[in-house]
């Protein structure tokens, strides 16, 4: 198992290596593209087009404009933007990570744990009224869009309800977790539900499917032949072996959502995330800015990645060999 | 749909019972009917079935679980899909003596090691702790019945056993069958397709057809002198390791759908003897040898003569 | 059947290279060890063996499905193995497959009459009016209802499926048919409706058949002459009523001692010969007789020596140091 482990974080590391090289080679060796110009931004001066040439070496071979790059980015992180001066980039995600790990954390907290508990009391209960309802909420949690539920709670909880029921619910923004706890907590509730409630709705309806077709399976009816009680085997062989697949999706969600598709969610609510940055960095055409946030979801995407290989290693044995 | 239709058969204290019949003739699902394992909500089974005296439909759930591993014993026929993915081999076999037995996981374990080295399988010190797709077929089935035997059961039900296996290790879970029951004095109900592994194991054997017996009897009266026209036609059509003949007997068409069973004899429609009859459904009758036909004794031997000096009836 | 022979198989070898769990570095297997047989032309060649012994990949490998590692392969004395796709063509329409699933061979969407003239679309071999002649003619000659080349498979029963199979291979006046476990997912009384089938087929078109199957009582009835496979090699072979009358190999010995039989009174008592243990993972071959390791007469001769297939008495070849039922105990 620790071999396992070894092995699929270093392929993990060089999976990134890679990813910076093809960033790097997006940004700065896309043929007939000045590079220089893009950076320096729309309305750049000369000067400042000939400084950003000098910066990252663009007058130099490729292997060494890598480098500098990397040496910007990662040694001495002093990337900066040119579309707003004096803006360093890496400093800038190191503010806005926190953000997003705070929401998408909690947030996959409840959506693992409803959607969970969803999947297992619908597949416990097929054919009874408590299903199809499951089922139900589950679809309507997916059809609703993320911006949408959360401009209806704001609008609630801000101002049609504010003054009564929802006069605790304190306004857009973000606290950090080391200067106040509980403000941390009760400013990211309503954010932490919203996007929770899209995978929620995801989760309960693909663990049910997942759970009704192990039911069918013949190592359930051995597990029945046994006379084990119905309650253990949905949850010791069952959802045993259906959240093998709940955990590769869980896998592919949260890395992403780090990575800064929780952008939605973070603009409706005011934090500033990363998706909110690169969102920002997209409307300036900030390329300095873009690139390091593209840098960082990756980064994430194949740690999430490498962190679901090994949890599938423990729950399948049959993966450790391969 | 009837897939099982007025079935009834006794089993007594280490008898071996043969199931025989093709696919659809619903011999798996009267065995799984009985012992509460189908659980879509639209099956529904009556009757009566009773083990040791005792009525087991009506029964609870939780009344009908303790039999189920405890006193009757199952083994499946795909080894390879019979035991749950990711536990170790031990751990399931444990889990079900802890599930009838007041043991400690220490005993339960032991007895786990035991019962792996009593099905012979090869140091079952180490392969206790090993994961199913870690044994091949033949071992895996080796598995299982040591699962089934855990709580040494007074019935066996066995639904083709050897059916996804080779026939050399066939041949080793059949003579490890045999030794089994005779070390713990079970019963077994043996459900397959193959006339020959009955041939091989049983003491009695029931034929289905279309979810109906169509005949009943000791082994060797039913395979050396078989009443039923179905019968008849599934014995002629064994190819034969010992002799070879020309033809092999075949039953025009194909088995019967259990949702368009006739309303007389089920096996009517592909029989070349029926008669006006047969639009009547037919009982068992016999004596002992049992079948569901309306030929007079003496009409079956004048056919079956017949048709066995022609080689069958293609 | 003549002794002209159609199809001759010299020292085929097929080797598959993979990784293998557990193992650090990349093994190579050997699905196929050295294999020489002829088939003539108008007998049925019988293969036996369990799973895994290299049986179908044979199959593959004579027919070019697989290209060989090494050894030849002639289809009358025109050397397979080095034709080009193209130059092979001619020789494929010469040998076609019959499969073990009639549920997975036939391809759902598409009309049972489309799926039987469909070789003969691809190869060209008349006008459309023939080609649907052709189908009319294939489904009456495998007792098929011709009104229902429009329907799909899976309005078909097993048994059916199969014919439709067979008639898909009979569509281009093959002169060798090449069947994988072809009755094996069938119920007992349709089995036997497809082999007496099988035979018909044989005798109306002279067909040469390659019968390849896990049960011995359906080889035996089919077939002319017999080969058993254990582990990618050929341990036996000879005239079928010979070798199950008095096989040579112990393994061919304990397979037939152990095949359930029906006990109608007919025929003579016998010792079961319960071998144990698993046959050996392919890549991971025992030294000198493969069987070795589950042999009750194995000896250290064995463990060293590989024993090669000999004639022992005509048309008889057997691949032991210490072959059974004879007078004399070794050559």
């Amino acid at each position: 198992m620790g071999v396992f482990i070894l092995r699929r974080f270093v392929s993990a590391i060089l999976v990134m290596f890679s990813i910076s090289i093809l960033v790097f080679l997006i940004f700065f060796a896309t043929p007939g593209v000045d590079p220089a110009a893009r950076i320096a931004g729309r309305s750049a001066t000369p000067q400042v087009v000939a400084q950003v040439k000098h910066e990252f070496g663009l007058d130099r071979p490729l292997p060494i404009r890598y480098g500098l790059m990397m040496d910007h980015l990662f040694i001495k992180q002093d990337l900066s933007s040119y579309v707003n001066v004096g803006y360093k980039v890496i400093p800038q995600i190191e503010a806005a990570a926190p953000v997003t790990l705070s929401l998408v954390l909690g947030a996959a907290v409840i959506w693992l744990i409803v959607g969970v508990a969803g999947g297992v009391i619908a597949a416990a209960n097929r054919g009874k009224f408590i299903d199809p309802l499951i089922m139900f909420l589950g679809i309507a949690a997916i059809s609703v869009p993320a911006y949408w539920l959360g401009q209806v709670v704001n609008l609630i909880t801000q101002s049609k309800l504010h003054s009564s029921i929802f006069s605790w619910v304190p306004p857009s923004g973000y606290v950090a977790l080391s200067s106040n706890p509980g403000e941390w907590a009760l400013h990211l509730l309503f954010p932490w539900l919203t996007l929770a409630a899209l995978y929620a709705g995801i989760y309960a309806r693909v663990l049910r499917a997942e759970l009704v077709n192990a039911l069918n399976e013949d190592y359930v009816r051995t597990a029945r032949a046994k006379g084990l009680s119905e309650r253990r085997i949905l949850l010791r062989h069952a959802l045993r072996c259906s959240l093998i697949s709940i955990v590769s999706l869980f896998g592919l969600d949260f890395g992403s959502l780090i990575g800064g598709a929780a952008l939605l969610t973070e603009v409706v609510f005011g934090l500033p995330g990363v998706g909110q940055l690169t969102y920002t960095a997209l409307q300036n055409l900030d390329l300095p800015v873009i690139m390091g946030t593209v840098m960082y979801g990756a980064f994430f995407v194949v740690l999430a990645n490498a962190v679901v290989d090994v949890a599938y290693g423990f729950l399948d044995p049959r993966v450790r060999l391969a | 749909m009837h897939a099982v239709d007025g079935l009834s058969l006794s089993v007594g204290r280490k008898e071996v019972v043969g199931i025989v019949g093709e696919s659809g003739s619903g011999k798996s699902v009267s065995m799984y009917s009985m012992l509460g394992l189908l659980r879509e909500a639209n099956v529904s089974v009556t009757g009566s079935v009773k083990f040791e005296g005792r009525e087991l439909l009506g029964l609870a759930d939780r009344e009908m679980r303790v039999l189920r591993g405890r006193d009757i014993g199952m083994i499946f026929q795909d080894p390879m899909t019979a035991l749950t993915p990711v536990y170790k081999v031990g751990w399931q076999i444990a889990e079900q003596i802890r599930a009838h037995q007041d043991v400690t996981k220490a005993q339960a374990r032991q007895r786990a090691i035991e019962l792996l080295g009593e099905v012979g399988i090869p140091e079952p010190h180490r392969r206790v702790d090993q994961f199913p797709h870690e044994f091949s077929g033949g071992m895996r089935q080796r598995v299982v019945i040591a699962m089934a035997l855990s709580c040494n059961p007074k019935l066996l039900i066995a639904d083709e056993p050897t059916t996804a296996l080779d026939v050399t290790t066939q041949a080793q879970i059949l003579e490890l069958m045999g030794k089994l029951q005779d070390t713990y004095d079970s019963s077994i109900v043996l459900i397959t397709h193959d006339m020959g592994v009955i041939s091989e194991i049983a003491d009695r054997v029931v034929v289905m057809y279309a979810g109906r017996p169509a005949e009943i009897g000791d082994r060797r009266a039913v395979i050396r002198t078989p009443q039923h026209p179905y019968t008849w036609g599934l014995l002629g059509a064994v190819p034969r390791v010992e002799t070879k003949r020309s033809r092999l007997a075949t039953i025009p068409g194909t088995p019967v759908s259990p949702l368009n069973v006739p309303t007389g004899c089920a096996f009517a429609p592909r029989c070349e003897h029926r008669f006006e009859k047969c639009d009547e459904r037919p009982t068992l009758r016999g004596d002992g040898h049992l079948d569901a036909c309306w030929l007079t004794i003496e009409q079956k031997v004048h056919l079956r003569a017949g048709a066995v000096e022609t080689g069958g009836h293609a | 059947m003549s002794d002209e022979v159609l199809l001759r198989a010299t020292n085929v070898v097929k080797e598959f290279s993979l990784r293998s769990p557990g193992l650090r570095q990349r093994a190579t297997m050997r699905a196929v060890a050295d294999v020489s047989f002829e088939v003539r032309r108008g007998e049925t060649f019988g293969i036996v063996g369990e799973s895994g012994c290299g049986k179908s990949t044979l199959a593959r490998c004579l027919v070019q499905l697989m290209t060989p590692t090494s050894g030849s392969v002639t289809f009358n004395d025109v050397e397979l193995t080095t034709l080009s796709r193209r130059k092979l063509r001619p020789y494929r329409r010469q040998m076609q497959l019959v499969f073990q699933d009639p549920y997975a061979s036939l391809n759902p969407r598409r009309r049972v009459g489309d799926i039987v003239a469909e070789p003969m679309r691809v190869n060209k071999t008349g006008s459309e009016s023939e080609i649907r002649a052709r189908v009319l003619e294939l489904f009456e000659l495998v007792g098929l209802d011709t009104a229902s080349i429009q329907r799909y498979p899976h309005e078909f029963s097993g048994g059916q499926r199969q014919r439709i199979g067979i008639a898909r291979s009979l569509s281009l006046n093959p002169s060798l048919v090449v069947a994988d476990e072809p009755v094996s997912a069938l119920d007992v009384s349709v089995q036997a409706q497809v082999l007496n089938l099988m035979a018909d087929l044989q005798e109306r078109l002279g067909l040469t058949y390659l019968f390849i199957a896990h049960d011995l009582g359906v080889v035996r009835h089919v077939s002319d002459r017999v080969a058993v496979m254990y582990l990618g090699e050929i341990v036996e072979l000879a005239n079928a009523d010979d070798l199950y009358a008095a096989p040579f190999h112990p393994y061919t010995e304990a397979l037939l001692s152990v095949a359930p039989e029906l006990d109608d009174g007919t025929q003579a008592p016998r010792e079961r010969i319960v071998i144990s243990g698993d046959v050996p993972a392919p890549f991971n071959r025992p030294s000198g007789c493969t069987f070795r390791t589950r042999c009750p007469f194995a000896t250290d001769h064995c463990a060293q020596v590989a024993p090669p297939l000999v004639e022992l008495t005509p048309g008889r070849f057997v691949a032991c140091h210490y072959p059974r039922n004879r007078s004399t105990t070794s050559i």
